[in-house]
């Protein structure tokens, strides 16, 4: 074999997709060529050094998205949790379960006792389910303690997220007309939020909620962004005065954090920092506008 | 692939069915978008969409092999949504920032300076080397099923997979020599 012809074979080798008499003939001729068996050596190399790369499961609100799909396709009469026949067994691979997950979990949880349906459990592994109880606990007294109010508030705004979109519809009210959405709050919450439908700004209102926010009960407005949801969570504020919004990424959202017209306004969703930009000027605007 | 038109309406018993033997791959759907896209939220849209359309052309799924059937959807998906949206969506220089981070810094950083290294190498690679390592060494795909989710015959995979190799010791050759992180010798 000469050279050109063994400096072919030498990623197929590495990759086994050798027969057993081209791996023999191959090995003969590494014996005469140092280049060749450079070659393999840095190309075992490369490959140990991918396979190490920490892989990446899915995220649970991407899995809570197609659920909702496959749920609305079948044409789902039954209550079904997204939990219930989803695989878990992604999470017992993982060294160290993240903070997101252990807290989908404990949602789920709530969730499941609330509405007294099937467990999300039914289907999972009960020892990963046990330590990422564990790591929930553990992750509710460092929140507690350490993190503070604001890493409260955020928690609290991302649950209510993961709430809105794992739910078949999402919102209490469904409308894209600020006539009935508004008006849906009186008498529901002490105070009457600003309603605009951003659909010119590509961000259609599909309707209102309910939320608690640090024991109090807010409004929460939610927009469709092609397939996204934002969630809009505002309140009375206590200061004055404007505020541009600061958007930063957590556990793969974008928060929003501003202050406008009196209003202090949250805003979570699953999309890039630009786009969640794009919305909050989109909500001042159409706010200031209606004065 | 039938034309949407031509594909019957999923119903309740192909859904169970789907979920069964696609929806288990959603990690791995997962994973090769995520390296495809360079990017978390414009991974989660191409792996549904993937999802969405997998379902929609599960009737002309034979039992072949589920994993690699999903990947060729996510790919063609990848590129019908890059082309519908185009390029324009971010800057070259956003677009390099994101390539040098890899998946999920946080975690990269966690497990050790050399991953991110290695990670930040692989994803500064042309999609084309890119694509065909991610298949082989974290997919783990054959070269057969490599040639069945690109469409390439198995011999242009085997050049493909030696020429992405070669790129790679290149850049994080490069990268070693801009700083001292322990890579093994290449």
């Amino acid at each position: 074999m000469d050279c050109p012809t063994c400096e072919t074979m030498v990623d197929a080798y590495v990759d086994g997709e050798l027969t057993t008499s081209e791996s023999a003939a191959f090995e003969r001729a590494l014996e005469g060529c140092p280049e060749c068996r450079r070659r393999l050596e840095a190309a075992r190399t490369l490959s140990g050094l991918l396979r190490e790369l920490p892989a990446e499961p899915a995220p649970d609100l991407l899995r809570a998205r197609i659920e909702r799909e496959l749920r609305t396709i079948a044409g789902a009469s039954r209550v079904r949790l997204p939990g219930a026949g989803m695989r878990w067994g992604a999470m017992a691979a993982e060294p160290a379960p993240d903070l997101l997950r252990a807290r989908i979990e404990r949602e789920l949880r709530t969730i499941a006792g609330a509405s007294r349906v099937r467990l999300p459990g039914a289907g999972m592994r009960w020892g990963a389910m046990a330590a990422s109880l564990i790591v929930a606990v553990s992750i509710g007294w460092l929140g507690g303690s350490l993190v503070g109010q604001g890493g409260r508030e955020t928690d609290e705004l991302v649950a209510g997220y993961i709430r809105m979109a794992m739910s078949e519809h999402g919102v209490d009210v469904a409308s894209s007309d600020r006539h009935t959405v508004k008006p849906w709050f009186a008498g529901r919450i002490d105070y009457s939020p600003p309603v605009h439908d951003l659909t010119q700004e590509g961000f259609p209102l599909v309707g209102g909620r309910l939320d608690f926010i640090d024991g109090r009960k807010v409004a929460v407005l939610v927009y469709r962004h092609n397939q996204h949801r934002v969630a809009l969570t505002l309140w009375p504020s206590s200061l004055s005065g404007n505020t541009a919004a600061t958007v930063r990424q957590r556990d793969g959202f974008a928060l929003a954090e501003w202050r406008h017209d009196g209003f202090d306004m949250r805003a979570v969703a699953d999309l890039a920092p630009a786009e969640m930009k794009a919305f909050t000027t989109a909500v001042d605007a159409a706010v200031t506008e209606d004065r | 692939m039938g034309r949407m038109s031509d594909a019957p309406k999923p119903d309740g018993g192909t859904v169970g069915r789907f979920r069964s033997v696609v929806l288990p791959h959603l990690d791995a759907a997962y994973g090769y978008a995520r390296w495809l896209t360079r990017d978390p939220v414009e991974a989660q849209d191409v792996a549904q969409e993937a999802m969405l359309r997998a379902l929609r052309y599960f009737h002309a799924f034979r039992g072949e092999e589920a994993r690699p059937w999903l990947m060729r959807i996510v790919r063609n998906t990848w590129i019908d949504l890059r082309k519908r949206n185009g390029a324009e969506k971010l800057p070259l220089e956003v677009l390099e920032t994101r390539a040098a981070e890899g998946p999920d810094p946080e975690q990269s950083a966690l497990a050790g300076d050399r991953r991110r290294q290695v990670a930040a190498a692989l994803a500064a690679l042309p999609a084309e080397s890119r694509e065909v390592l991610v298949l082989r060494e974290i997919e783990d795909l054959s070269y057969k099923h490599i040639a069945a989710v690109l469409d390439l015959p198995i011999g242009t995979v085997m050049s493909r997979i030696a020429r992405a190799r070669e790129k790679l010791v290149v850049e994080l050759k490069g990268r070693l020599e801009r700083s001292e992180h322990g890579l093994p010798d290449l």
